[in-house]
Order: C-alpha cells, then sequence, then structure tokens
C-alpha cells in the first residue's frame, strides 16, 4: 500500500456551486451539524421557488451509520444519486474511502448517474422520495 | 454486530429464477444456463453492448455465479472490443466509475482480480467477494423487519454492477414488491 492516491480524483464541488444540488444547504457549513432546530429541515421551508424543480427527499439510515439530523430535503431533479451521496458523506464527516449506498425501495441501489427526478416519478408516494442510506466498507 | 446473511445454492437458484423473469418481461438479455455437472455453479449470462468515449465500441459480458466458499453470488465480466481485443485491466479500471474509483484506489488491489472462470476456463475479471455479506446484512436486516420481501440476487447486482458498468434497469427494483404488504 505504498501509493498515495494523490487526489487525482476531484470529488465534484457541485455542493459549492449552488447551480444543481442541494441548495436548501447553506453552503458555508463548515459545521454540518447545526446546533439547534434552526437546523432547518428544508424539506418543509420556503418551496425554494420553483417547487416543479425540486423534490422533498426522506432520508433514513440503515445498519449502523450514523443518522442526519435533517432528515427531510428538497432536492434538485436533475440531482443525481452520486451527488447526495457526496452531500451525505460530507454532511456526516465520513471519509473519502468510506463507502455510502443509497436504496429506493429499501432494498435497491439506483446507479450513481440516475437523476432524483427519475427516482421520484418511479418510487415516490405522499408527495417524497423515501431513501435509505447505509455506510459500508465494501472493498479491500 | 448482526448475524451475517448468507445464502445458501437453492436460494441463489430460486432468485435468480426470479430475477430472470423480469428480465424477460423487460427484454433484458440475462439467460439461465446450468452447467452440465450438478455440483457445478450455474451461471446467468449478459451481454451488453456499451460506447466508450473515444467511439469505441466495447462489448460487456457479465456473469453471476455463485460461491460455495463464500456462500455469497459472484460477479465475474470481461470486455473486449468488436474486434476481439480484450480489454486489460488497466482498462477496466479506467472504466470503473469515478465514484468508486477513490476507494478501490485505496484498498489493496485484491477488489478487481482476474481469474479463470470456473466453468467456461477463460480468464473473466472477478469482483472479488469477501466483503459481500458485509454490505448486503444491513440491507437484509432492514427489510425483514419490516417484512418485507427482498431479491437478494437484484439488491446485490444494483450495487456491484455499476462498479463495472452494469446498470440495473428500476423496474427490476419494483419487481420484486409486487408481493409484498407494507408500503415503506
Amino acid at each position: 500500500m505504498a501509493e498515495e492516491p494523490q487526489s487525482v480524483l476531484q470529488l465534484p464541488t457541485s455542493i459549492a456551486a449552488g447551480g444543481e444540488g442541494l441548495t436548501d444547504v447553506s453552503p458555508e457549513t463548515t459545521t454540518p451539524e447545526p446546533p439547534s432546530s434552526a437546523a432547518v429541515s428544508p424539506g418543509t421551508e420556503e418551496p425554494a421557488g420553483d417547487t416543479k424543480k425540486k423534490i422533498d427527499i426522506l432520508l433514513k439510515a440503515v445498519g449502523v451509520t450514523p443518522i442526519m439530523k435533517t432528515k427531510k430535503w428538497a432536492v434538485e431533479r436533475t440531482r443525481t444519486i452520486q451527488g447526495l451521496i457526496d452531500f451525505i458523506k460530507k454532511f456526516l464527516k465520513l471519509v473519502a474511502s468510506e463507502q455510502l449506498f443509497i436504496y429506493v425501495n429499501q432494498s435497491f441501489a439506483p446507479s450513481p448517474d440516475q437523476e432524483v427526478g427519475t427516482l421520484y416519478e418511479c418510487f415516490g408516494s405522499d408527495g417524497k422520495l423515501v431513501l435509505h442510506y447505509c455506510k459500508s466498507q465494501a472493498w479491500g | 454486530m448482526e448475524e451475517d446473511e448468507f445464502i445458501g445454492e437453492k436460494t441463489f437458484q430460486r432468485y435468480c429464477a426470479e430475477f430472470i423473469k423480469h428480465s424477460q418481461q423487460i427484454g433484458d438479455s440475462w439467460e439461465w444456463r446450468p452447467s452440465k455437472e450438478a455440483f457445478e455453479l450455474p451461471l446467468d449470462d449478459c451481454e451488453v453492448i456499451e460506447t466508450a468515449a473515444a467511439s469505441e465500441v466495447i462489448k460487456y459480458e457479465y456473469h453471476v455465479l455463485y460461491s460455495c466458499s463464500y456462500q455469497v453470488p459472484v460477479l465475474y465480466f470481461r470486455a473486449s472490443f468488436l474486434d476481439g481485443r480484450p480489454l486489460t485491466l488497466k482498462d477496466i479500471w479506467e472504466g470503473v466509475h469515478e465514484c468508486y474509483k477513490m476507494r478501490l484506489l485505496q484498498g489493496p488491489w485484491d477488489t478487481i482480480t482476474q481469474q479463470e472462470h470456473p466453468i467456461l476456463g477463460q480468464p473473466f475479471f472477478v469482483l472479488h467477494p469477501c466483503k459481500t455479506n458485509e454490505f448486503m446484512t444491513p440491507v437484509l436486516k432492514n427489510s425483514q423487519k419490516i417484512n418485507k420481501n427482498v431479491n437478494y440476487i437484484t439488491s446485490w447486482l444494483s450495487i456491484v454492477g455499476p462498479v463495472v458498468g452494469l446498470n440495473l434497469p428500476l423496474s427490476y427494483a419494483k419487481a420484486t414488491s409486487q408481493d409484498e404488504r407494507n408500503v415503506p
């Protein structure tokens, strides 16, 4: 294990870009765990201007995965599963080497490029998409 | 922690049968091929044509086998250009989705290895199964809690497939939930 990965792989910084992504999360969240209930449940706050572009996602932890204090999020439809994974990992302060999986229907992992909007169309109910997430050391 | 969830060979066959059924419904090209000898590993086979960025057409072939020693399914695959040139391990690595690369690169290189296919006797790449239970167990336990039917093969393949270019259509996710009584 002599090689350093050299950070050649840039994880997408779309979280800071603001264009796509979970725009309800204040980008300056260096402390991802807000102290009080000022920790907005962005899903319940303003409809983010254009409700058609965002969908409500409810995140549920599986196994020994840390539970997010904020579970409900309004997410751009075009946000990919990979983008969501990156966001949750940052929020939970997971290291890059830890794998995080997201499931629909509690059993099926959509591919990383899948857009949440599509998943909402297929699996959403009661106006939201329930996604389960699970931390794992899947390989190595 | 929780006890690991293994699956026996008969259970493997049952899940594969359900998986194949849906595959046929949607015109996906998975097949079930029983092997000649009774104790050999059954396999499925699927040919997927993928186009690489460099305008080269690459053909991928995926097989799902059952590992008696690990008691889990294992994904074997190979890839070649249309002229028959096989892809090298290096090519395969380059094709791994960005989101998995960092994790795979940091670990020892026993995640994707090249091995002889136990039935065909030809070189294939294999996604090592030693950690399968680790990521499958939480999902299965969670589903059991709410009495939900989960097709192990579908779940497992949805997780490992994308690492090596195999993306299952979303309809597979719904196929196993037709019998369930609960709404998540």
